[in-house]
């Protein structure tokens, strides 16, 4: 998942900080085991209140050599912890002054690690704990986005070193004359051009991503807060960005099919001791997983002690996805009163990323034209990370 | 010149503002029932939980002001203040740019105290609006400011936090009635500390960067504010709220504001998003593109063309940290 680094390492240092001294908690791992009963409001509703996050890291998909292992084994876990914290700090480069070696500046020296979670995936079901095969269609329209971006890469070093960021294209010094086109479908990742605004990824452009928030390299944080029928939930998903959404509860319908939001329309109910959340009424605009304005939500939030809650998640969208698949990540409480938590998402405010990037492009377009520069479309502005981290849970 | 181009980015920006307010009001599928019925009472305290939204002029100038014909303007046929016209920039909104007159809301005299230095400030940044407003570019809004924006905001009060959610960009208060460390970094939207006087939910806040002004009209603070909030229920559907705001860099003395606060009592009411940074970006980035995208606009009375440029050297920075 790509990130959004300019601006906020602070983010990711209170994360960090934070994550260090809770690092002992264990998980409960499974499920939802009878609360305490003193876990209510005053009011008598369920108590899901305070600062949470998933303390451990935890991939989505399991890999295929797990099969239908649910949970790693204590060695397992502790081989898994030895070969990632190797990679903490670890300041591996390419051959410096290469294109490569700039763009993998955010290599795991920037990244915090935080310990290995209980589960071999988020995915639950299937049980092989991988997402459902994608419909046909779908399958079409992601090969068709896939190929716009290749075109674009086509005539730059990454492409003609074969790195894995090229997969599936190849190499041609003639720029393509696709570079003049739109994508297939509304851009929401970043490309081998910057136009307009519209090229960058939707982070670049402080559009965070919203729902299923899943926490990215650093992991995210939320905020709740109830008072009798109402809940508000605050994300600090890192890099200073952050986002929030207020649950209806009093079992009016969905919001009319003609309005569409970034965070979608959030419906709650409580079933026992659980908060169920369905959420619709996305944008187009938005993106997981290659689901766009049909993703439809089921999340189950259950307190399963005074320091753990469990979230689940089911995901449908029978555009993209041949079945339904869930999902299930342990959440565990944090300090209130260090409420080390970043409640200001101030992207917007400090974004010199976007037009830093727009000018860049625009400066080497004249130096092109002026007979001082390459071609733009040799350049690779577009690749990071690529080549040089590994993943141990792959 | 630098008028022009940016004219149409207000078009956008008013619009914007305009539709969010009609796409709230035309969600009028029947309810199954009221707005989740709320308790008088949170923990023995008067209870503010709801979705409210100031209806007044604050947002246009907290100081009590005649009506005038836009937010920029220019010399009219005579020399005087009093009869000045749109300036380009606004022209083609007419009538509807205009800014509406208020008694203001700053109590006493009616002025807000500044030391001449920051008055020179204050006026330069109404001058510069276009340019200088954090809201044009969609930036936080600010406390108190968040509270009077014409856009609605939803209170969900518990026992020990007293949590803000503005539709506004996504803005966000936490009023923290228990004990909390402050924030690591100066902050936009302040850090709440807030504590019950009887009824009265009276809220600390401090930590504030530089950058939120108070309104259009140019109002502003240094790093130095502390502000004292001060929210009353008056019935069930208003609060009255005020604010004493402190800042010996910018004022000679302390001064406050206050305005009711009304609950937006529609069955159906729910907060949408108002994510403007998207619709901000023409205005912001436009001068960016490769290809100009916003170029001309043809009405039967007007032709406006836009020219874009861009701010050379440092100026280029200096404008997105304004």
């Amino acid at each position: 998942m790509r990130n959004r680094f300019p601006g906020s390492m602070i983010g990711v240092a209170i994360a960090a900080v934070a994550i260090g001294v809770v690092v002992s908690v264990s998980v409960t791992g499974t499920s939802a085991q009878a609360p305490a009963q003193a876990l209510k409001t005053p009011w008598g509703e369920p108590d899901l209140q305070g600062i949470w996050t998933d303390e451990t890291t935890t991939p989505l998909q399991r890999a295929p050599r797990y099969a239908s292992q649910e949970f790693f084994t204590e060695e397992q876990r502790a081989e898994l912890d030895k070969q990632r914290s190797e990679l903490l700090g670890r300041n591996k480069r390419v051959e410096r002054g290469t294109e490569l070696d700039v763009a993998g500046a955010y290599n795991a020296e920037f990244v915090s690690v935080k310990r290995t979670g209980a589960r071999t995936s988020m995915v639950v079901d299937p049980p092989n704990g991988r997402m459902p095969p994608r419909t046909p269609e779908a399958d079409k329209i992601m090969a068709a986005d896939r190929e716009f971006r290749l075109a674009l890469l086509q005539s730059t070093e990454t492409c003609k070193n074969k790195s894995v960021a090229c997969n599936g294209g190849k190499y041609d010094p003639k720029p393509s004359a696709r570079r003049t086109e739109l994508p297939p479908r509304y851009n929401t990742a970043r490309m081998n051009r910057f136009d307009g605004p519209e090229d960058g990824a939707l982070p670049d452009r402080c559009l965070t991503l919203g729902l299923p928030e899943f926490g990215a390299n650093a992991g995210s944080f939320r905020r709740i807060v109830q008072t009798p029928g109402g809940i508000s939930i605050f994300y600090d998903v890192g890099q200073g960005q952050g986002w929030q959404r207020n649950i209806i509860m009093d079992g009016r319908p969905h919001l009319p099919a003609n309005i569409r939001q970034w965070y979608g329309d959030s419906r709650g109910r409580w079933e026992g001791n659980t908060l169920v959340i369905d959420v619709t009424n996305f944008s187009p605009k938005t993106d997981f997983q290659g689901s766009r304005e049909n993703l439809h939500l089921v999340e189950r939030w259950t307190r399963t002690g005074p320091d753990t809650l469990a979230y689940e998640v089911t995901i449908e969208d029978p555009t993209v996805w041949t079945r339904a698949w869930a999902t299930k990540q342990d959440f565990t409480l944090q300090n209130g009163k260090e409420n080390r938590i970043y409640y200001e998402p101030r992207c917007n405010e400090g974004n010199y990323g976007l037009p830093g990037l727009m000018r860049g492009a625009r400066t080497e377009e004249r130096a092109f034209a002026d007979g001082q520069g390459p071609h733009p479309a040799t350049k690779d502005i577009a690749t990071d990370f690529v080549g040089v981290e590994d993943n141990p849970f792959e | 010149m630098r008028g022009r181009f940016l004219l149409s980015m207000i078009v956008v920006a008013i619009f914007a503002a305009a539709i969010g307010a009609v796409v709230t009001m035309s969600v009028t599928q029947t309810p199954v029932q009221a707005q989740a019925a709320q308790p008088a009472a949170i923990d023995g305290k008067a209870n503010f939980s709801g979705i409210w939204q100031a209806n007044n002029e604050a947002n246009w100038d907290l100081e009590a002001h005649a009506a005038r014909p836009a937010a920029v303007t220019q010399q009219g046929a005579y020399p005087y203040d009093y009869a000045r016209v749109p300036a380009a920039p606004v022209l083609a909104l007419g009538a509807a740019g205009a800014v509406p007159g208020s008694l203001g809301v700053v109590q006493g005299d009616g002025q807000i105290p500044y030391k001449p230095e920051a008055l020179a400030i204050k006026q330069q940044n109404a001058a510069n609006w276009i340019d200088r407003d954090p809201e044009l570019k969609c930036y936080l809004p600010g406390t108190p400011r968040a509270m009077y924006l014409p856009h609605p905001f939803q209170i969900t009060q518990s026992t020990n936090k007293v949590h803000l959610a503005f539709a506004y960009s996504n803005t966000a208060r936490t009023i923290h009635l228990d004990q909390v460390e402050g924030p690591p970094d100066n902050t936009w939207m302040g850090h709440s500390v807030g504590r019950w006087e009887g009824d009265t939910l009276v809220v600390d806040v401090t930590n504030f960067n530089d950058r939120a002004w108070f309104d259009r009209a140019g109002n502003f603070h240094s790093d130095a504010l502390h502000l004292t909030e001060r929210f009353t229920l008056k019935s069930p559907d208003v609060i009255w709220y005020e604010v004493t705001i402190e800042d010996p860099n910018v004022y000679t003395r302390p001064w406050t504001i206050a305005m009711p606060l009304y609950r937006r009592a529609e069955p159906n009411m729910q907060l949408l998003e108002f994510r403007c940074n998207e619709f901000a970006e023409e205005f912001m980035y436009g001068n960016l593109r490769k290809e100009q995208l916003v170029k001309r606009w043809e009405g039967e009375t007007m032709t406006i063309d836009i020219t874009r440029k861009v701010p050379p050297g440092d100026a280029f920075y200096e404008y997105y940290s304004k």
